[in-house]
Order: structure tokens, then C-alpha cells, then sequence
């Protein structure tokens, strides 16, 4: 049992780690940049280093820095949340080396896992199923047998790639040859580099995950899927437990793929294998997060296992109480992040001081968040606010109750993504479980708040604004021209009310 | 106390008239009673018509932020000036209000007299400086509720003009 643990992270995920490691009786340590003095996970923990600059590189990411705090602590663990230092290999050996708990796998998990060619390999050898394809660079005659191989629609991609630079979208075998051809001089003038590979297209991808959970004595269990295909800048934005649409059959074999490669690597604690999914179910895997992951509460809603509190037993040595057949689903589990971010101008970050904050609260409504009033959004981190999850016993339901929290959600400052996640929760494809991650681009009228009456907003602004001048004038007595004047002043600038 | 907000190219003019136990606002020449309550800071409590909603209202400036059903809008206070400046796209029937407490010195025009925009039509003397307000809009004077010599209090109305 540890008697004190560090949280090497800061936000929301900093705050729900705290609580979980306050419950099972631990002294918090909580490590904080300049900029996040005001933070919640510093006012939480029992304990608060500063650790330095605000900028990662100079706090978060220093790996003698968060040490040298464990060992001025007394910390016998620590936790790295997600980001940061949480898939640093280095960071895993270092405390192996200096005698502290890292609450994750081990340093050789986070390795294998971390290189995507080594992982595919992995996968290969644990016949987990890859998207079809090459393996590697191809000449100009294999990639046209490759192609016939695996059938089209298929993509060429440059093996030094990145950024949608030499990849070329084949759907007919007659255009393959003149792809191919632009695909490698793209990627000769892009990266000085010719070589492509050839693999399937996945048409009208989703993205789906698997919790996975393995203890130091051999137990790994899958706590099923998570959807996390409503994605914006390739980032998800809105998950669900289980996923809409997929058969038993296949959650079993997800399942049990994804326990496969978690074997492979020998792999403790939680963990979660990603997929991406065509539309009749076939899937193939993408990498392995060798952390906790963002949308991890859906997961513990549906399961009512605390993910974060086993990491903090495994890592303690504690033998799963439970097998796989103990494990089911109970109703049904949706997140949505609610940003600091405009939807209007691409999901932009809208950073700033938040004047007024008021979450929702009722039944089956959880918002892991780490904001208040008077809270700085800096430009330095993820401009995360909060994940608003809620459960209900059916997905209709949850995505009725996510709506209704939704427009509880209150937030004044800076500009947020609220707006659209209500209307996401309303759209009939989103409701009908029509997901890939292409939904977002396909709906634009969602980003903005179309037609809607604006009048109660106005009037509400118009009342305010004089509320205010009511509180200015009552402060000050006899009537009088300067009061007039300052009165004045108030309406054209300056005052916050 | 009449405000004219702006959001993106819409204009608002909204009176808000408080009586004893009712207050009525009136935007876009509709009558709205409205039941109003600040309940925390930025944070409001509106019945209209018994349409009960909470709006978080946050003012900076001319600028005033309204956060209502998970959106925000932006509004855009403007000013007397502001106003005059774009009373291009203004049109109807405008109230010409006394911005502060005052006396009427002179009234320039007759009820029936054609004025064009921004041409002045009524001088006030407040803080011992007169000024001359204008009509915001190319109309027609219909009404003229006051006498010269009158002393007024802010947001009276002195005069009504008409384009239509």
C-alpha cells in the first residue's frame, strides 16, 4: 500500500487521479508550473511543489524535476496521468532506477509499443488483424499487385510521410498506375524520399477502442469498447460506451485480440488498444495507448470498475479480484470535452479568463472538470475545460440526459464548444448511431447556431446592462452630474458585471 | 433606458420600461413583459411571456457576451454616436430620447417638417453646454412632445420622426 503518491500532471485528469489516490488513503503530491498555481490540482493535493516555468518543456516534461520532488516527498509512487511524461520510456526507467512506483506498464512495454513499426510487428506476430497491405516500400510492379491483392478501393501513402503529403486515394484499377506516379514524386519534392506502400481504404472509418486491464500475476481483461469516432482535428471530441452497432460477436474478438497484444508485451495496468473500424464491422488494429486514457470514465460508468484506483492497486502488486466472465455491461455511457474553442473558426482554441462557471449536476451526471469562476484558460496547455459524462440505461436515453446537461453547462469568458455538442445530441445521424470519423466535415451546419431567436439574449443583455448601472448609481447618494457622467462612462466601457 | 445592441449585421433597439410590479421591454416595436432576477454573478433568471430562462450575461466595454443554451453571442453596445453613424440602416418609426437629464432650449422643427438624416432637431442644455440631437433616420417629424423650456429626465422622449 502506498502511503504517498505524486500526480505528474496537472487539469482535469490531475484532480480525478487526487481523488482516487485520496480514497484509497494516500498523501497526495501534486507539481505544478507557473502557470497553474491557481490550478485545482494544486488547491486539492495534500502536498504542491512548484516545478518551474509554465511552457512543458521547462515542468511537466522534466524528468529530473518531477525526481527530485518524489524523492523530496517521500513519494514512493507516481502517477503520470496521460500526455506529458505518461508514454516516456526514459521517464519509466528512471524510476525503475531510482526505487519509485511507476503506475503504468513497464518501461519495455511503453518502448514496444511506442515505435509504430515495432508495434505492427507485434500485432502481426499475435495475429492481430493490420489494414491490409504492403509490408513496407514497394516497387512499381509489386504495388500493382499488392493493389489487386487486397482489392480497391486503396490508398498509396509515402513511407516517409505525414500531413496528407504523398498519399493518393486509389478506387479504380485503371488510375493506379498515374497514382502511383504522383504519389512518389509528392513524396521525392515533400521528403526527399520516393519510397510508398499500398494499403486498403478503409471507407467511412470508425474508431473504436478497447479497455484493457492486466495485473503483475498474469490476469488481463478487456472492459469492452469504447466509439470515439466523432473526432475534429483528429482529435476525439465526443465518446460512448459500447458502441452503437457492434454485434457481441465482435466485442468478443475485439476483446480478445486486444488482451492478446497486451500479452505480447507482457503489459500491467490500464491500457487501451485502438481500432479502426469499416462499416460491416471489420477491424483492424492502429496502436496501443500504454496509459489512461482521456474517455476512460465511459468505460468505468458502464463497468463500475474505478480504472484509475486498479492502476494504483496493480501497480501496489494487488491480484484482480474478478475474471472476464464476472464483467458486463450495464446501460450505456457518453463523454463529451467540452473545449475552450471556437467551432465556428475550425475548433480554434479560445484561451482566456473565465469570468463565470456552473456545471451540471443530477443523476447519472459526472463532470470530471478542473475550472471555476475566475479561472485562467492559458494558451500553454490543452484547452480542455471539462469532461461532461452521463449515464442512463439505454444510449437514447444517455444522449437525452447529455443534451439536457449540456444546456446547464454555463460557462463565461472564453468561447466554447457547447453550443455544438447540443446540437451533435440532436442531429438524427449522430442519434441513429451513423458514426466514422468523417461525421464532423460532413455536418458543418452544426458548428454554428443557425437560426435560432436571439431576442431573449438581447433582452437579457439589455437588463443586465442596467441592472448594473442601478448597483452603480444606488452606491452613490444625491443626484448629481458626475454620477451621469460615470454613469455614462459604465455603458461604453470598462465595467464587468 | 433604451439600448441599441448590435449581433453580427442585426440591430436592436430595446426600451426597458420598469412600472411598480412589472417590467415591460419593448424591442422591435413588440411589448414584452418580463419577469427578471439576478441570481449570481453574471448569471440571470428571465421569464418571458412564462418562457423561464437562465443567460449568463458578461459586459466588457461596448462589448457584452451572452451565453444562452450552450452558445455564446456577441453583442455589440452602441453608443448615441455609434448609432447616428450607421442610422443608415435604421428606418421605421425612431424616438428621439433625451440622453441625460436637461431642459428643452429649442425645437428646430414643426411637426409635418421633412428632416434628413442627421440633421439636427432638437437642442438640450445639460451640465450648462447645449447640444443638438439629430434624427437618426431621413423622415418625417410626427410628434413632438415637448415644449421649449422644459426641463426632461434621460430617456424621455422629445420628438418622434417617421420614414415611413
Amino acid at each position: 500500500m502506498f502511503n504517498k503518491i505524486l500526480i505528474a500532471n496537472r487539469g482535469e485528469i490531475a484532480v480525478r487521479i487526487i481523488r482516487a489516490c485520496k480514497e484509497l488513503g494516500a498523501t497526495t503530491v501534486a507539481v505544478y508550473s507557473d502557470a497553474d498555481r491557481r490550478s485545482l490540482h494544486v488547491a486539492l493535493a495534500d502536498e504542491a511543489y512548484h516545478i518551474g516555468g509554465s511552457a512543458p518543456n521547462e515542468s511537466y516534461l522534466v524528468i529530473d524535476k518531477i525526481i527530485d520532488v518524489a524523492k523530496k516527498s517521500g513519494a514512493q509512487a507516481i502517477h503520470p496521468g496521460f500526455g506529458f511524461l505518461s508514454e516516456n520510456e526514459a521517464f519509466a526507467k528512471r524510476c525503475e532506477k531510482e526505487k519509485i512506483v511507476f503506475i503504468g506498464p513497464s518501461a519495455e512495454a511503453i518502448r514496444l509499443m511506442g515505435d509504430k513499426i515495432t508495434a505492427r510487428k507485434i500485432a502481426q506476430n499475435a495475429k492481430v488483424p493490420l489494414v491490409p497491405g504492403s509490408d513496407g516500400a514497394v516497387t512499381d510492379v509489386e504495388a500493382s499487385g499488392v493493389a489487386d491483392k487486397i482489392g480497391y478501393p486503396v490508398m498509396i501513402k509515402a513511407s516517409a510521410g505525414g500531413g496528407g503529403k504523398g498519399m493518393r486515394l486509389v478506387r479504380d484499377k485503371e488510375d493506379f498506375e498515374s497514382s502511383l506516379r504522383m504519389a512518389r514524386s509528392e513524396a521525392r519534392s515533400s521528403f526527399g524520399d520516393d519510397s510508398v506502400f499500398v494499403e486498403r481504404f478503409v471507407e467511412e472509418p470508425r474508431h473504436v477502442e478497447i479497455q484493457i486491464i492486466a495485473d503483475t500475476h498474469g490476469n488481463t481483461l478487456y472492459l469492452f469498447e469504447r466509439e470515439c469516432s466523432i473526432q475534429r482535428r483528429h482529435q476525439k471530441v465526443i465518446e460512448e460506451a459500447p458502441s452503437p452497432g457492434i454485434s457481441a460477436k465482435t466485442r468478443k474478438k475485439m476483446g480478445e485480440v486486444a488482451v492478446r497484444i497486451s500479452k505480447a508485451v507482457n503489459y500491467t495496468g490500464a491500457g487501451t488498444v485502438e481500432f479502426i473500424m469499416d462499416q460491416k464491422e471489420n477491424f483492424f488494429f492502429l496502436e496501443m495507448n500504454t496509459r489512461v486514457q482521456v474517455e476512460h470514465p465511459v468505460t468505468e460508468m458502464i463497468t463500475g470498475l474505478d480504472i484509475v484506483k486498479w492502476m494504483v492497486r496493480i501497480a501496489e502488486g494487488e491480484k484482480l479480484p474478478f475474471k472476464q466472465k464476472d464483467l458486463s455491461i450495464n446501460g450505456w455511457a457518453v463523454e463529451c470535452r467540452v473545449y475552450a474553442e471556437d467551432p465556428e473558426t475550425n475548433f480554434m482554441p479560445s484561451p482566456g479568463h473565465l469570468y463565470y462557471v456552473k456545471a451540471p449536476t443530477g443523476p447519472g451526471i459526472r463532470d470530471d472538470s478542473s475550472i471555476y469562476s475566475g479561472y485562467e484558460v492559458t494558451s500553454f496547455y490543452d484547452p480542455m475545460l471539462s469532461k461532461l459524462v452521463v449515464w442512463a440505461e439505454s444510449r437514447e436515453v444517455a444522449i437525452d440526459k447529455m443534451a439536457s446537461a449540456l444546456t446547464e453547462y454555463i460557462v463565461l469568458g472564453v468561447k466554447t464548444n457547447i453550443g455544438f455538442l447540443i446540437r451533435v445530441m440532436n442531429n438524427e445521424d449522430f442519434r441513429q448511431g451513423k458514426l466514422d470519423t468523417g461525421f464532423i466535415e460532413r455536418h458543418p451546419e452544426l458548428l454554428t447556431p443557425g437560426e435560432v431567436d436571439i431576442e431573449p439574449a438581447v433582452i437579457a443583455a439589455a437588463l443586465a446592462v442596467e441592472d448594473a448601472e442601478e448597483i452603480i448609481e444606488s452606491d452613490k447618494a444625491p443626484q448629481s452630474n458626475w454620477k451621469l457622467l460615470g454613469r455614462k462612462a459604465s455603458l461604453s466601457g470598462g465595467s464587468l458585471i | 433606458m433604451t439600448y441599441t445592441f448590435k449581433i453580427k449585421d442585426q440591430v436592436f433597439s430595446v426600451d426597458i420600461d420598469k412600472e411598480k410590479d412589472q417590467t415591460v421591454v419593448k424591442i422591435n416595436e413588440k411589448d414584452i413583459p418580463v419577469e427578471f432576477e439576478k441570481i449570481d454573478n453574471n448569471l440571470y433568471s428571465i421569464i418571458l411571456n412564462g418562457k423561464s430562462l437562465t443567460i449568463g450575461v458578461l459586459k466588457n466595454g461596448n462589448n457584452i457576451q451572452v451565453f444562452m443554451n450552450g452558445d455564446l453571442f456577441e453583442i455589440e453596445a452602441i453608443s448615441e454616436r455609434d448609432q447616428r453613424k450607421s442610422s443608415q440602416v435604421l428606418s421605421g418609426v425612431q424616438e428621439i430620447k433625451s440622453p441625460m437629464p436637461s431642459r428643452v432650449v429649442k425645437i428646430l422643427k414643426e411637426i409635418g417638417d421633412e428632416v434628413s438624416a442627421d440633421e439636427g432637431i432638437v437642442v438640450v442644455e445639460a451640465m450648462k453646454m447645449e447640444s443638438e440631437l439629430k434624427s437618426p433616420i431621413e423622415g418625417k417629424v410626427t410628434d413632438i412632445l415637448v415644449n421649449e423650456g422644459d426641463a426632461v429626465e434621460a430617456g424621455n422622449t422629445l420628438l418622434i420622426v417617421s420614414s415611413e
